[in-house]
């Protein structure tokens, strides 16, 4: 069977278009076989077909067999997990796109999860860029690789801290 | 228990129905299809939606588990969870009667 890997940067509060991006390579003949890496997807090689791929947000695993027994049933197929997010794709074709979501509360619940999740970094990150550098340590530019690291990361989950705070707001208002 | 039983209330179209559909045990897809069926396919329900429906409700004691057999929970409306439901219906009632009366000299 054909293979092909794919590198893809993957933001957090995109989950929507990464569910696109997803659906279009499966209609070009790509369909996601693996989660090999963080943004590293294996497709397999085939004919085109009219999937649709969903994105969930785990954090709670106590049931995760029901859970994924329950998606099953419904017809999902589970294709792997990511840092907490969870592949599925349905063949299921009908008069409406099928839909892990069916409401905007429960919607809203699964970026929910997913901010409660960054902020238990935050603090590592506050904690490795707030921490003084003894300039005479032999060190001290380690450290400050470190800290400029520190600072691009944390800078990054504020940004998608924001962002997914906005679509939870979208989600909350009609 | 007024107030207790309001928390509750008003349930939204998706979670009256799952309430209306555990007055017999159910687990999470044979209740997918009985609401699809009771609603005439208004309302559907995703897997994502049901199992954090289930989880919420359970932790508010409106239904409760009572079978679990090959990973499939099965789920039974509580006395609360009818209670709750009954008041849901009251209200709805009402809301339908005076509804229907204001329709007819539109």
């Amino acid at each position: 069977m054909n293979t092909i890997t794919k590198y893809k940067v993957f933001w957090a509060w995109q989950d929507e278009q990464e569910e696109l991006w997803l659906g279009k390579m499966a209609a070009e003949g790509f369909h996601l076989q693996a989660l090999v890496f963080p943004c590293v997807y294996r497709f397999e090689m085939g004919a085109p077909r009219n999937d649709t791929y969903r994105m969930d947000f785990l954090v709670d695993r106590k049931d995760y067999a029901g859970y994924l027994q329950l998606f099953k049933d419904a017809g999902w197929e589970h294709l792997g997990e990511m840092g907490g997010w969870q592949y599925f794709r349905t063949s299921r074709a009908g008069n409406s796109i099928p839909e892990i979501y069916t409401d905007r509360d429960s919607k809203a619940q699964k970026y929910q999860r997913l901010i409660s999740i960054l902020i238990v970094f935050l603090p590592i990150f506050m904690t490795i860029t707030t921490r003084p550098i003894d300039p005479t340590s032999q060190f001290a530019a380690l450290y400050f690789t470190g800290k400029l690291l520190g600072t691009f990361l944390m800078l990054l989950y504020v940004v998608a801290m924001i962002k997914i705070f906005q679509r939870i707001q979208e989600l909350k208002k009609r | 228990m007024d107030e207790q039983i309001s928390r509750y209330l008003p349930l939204t179209e998706a979670t009256a129905y799952i309430l209306m559909a555990v007055v017999e045990p159910l687990h999470g897809y044979a209740l997918m299809q009985k609401v699809e069926q009771m609603s005439q396919g208004t309302v559907r329900i995703g897997p994502g939606t049901l199992y954090g429906a289930f989880a919420q409700l359970e932790k508010e004691g409106l239904i409760r588990m009572v079978k679990e057999a090959d990973r499939r929970k099965s789920y039974l409306l509580t006395e609360k969870g009818k209670t709750v439901l009954l008041e849901h219906l009251r209200r709805t009632e009402l809301l339908v009667t005076y509804g229907r009366m204001i329709a007819k000299e539109m």
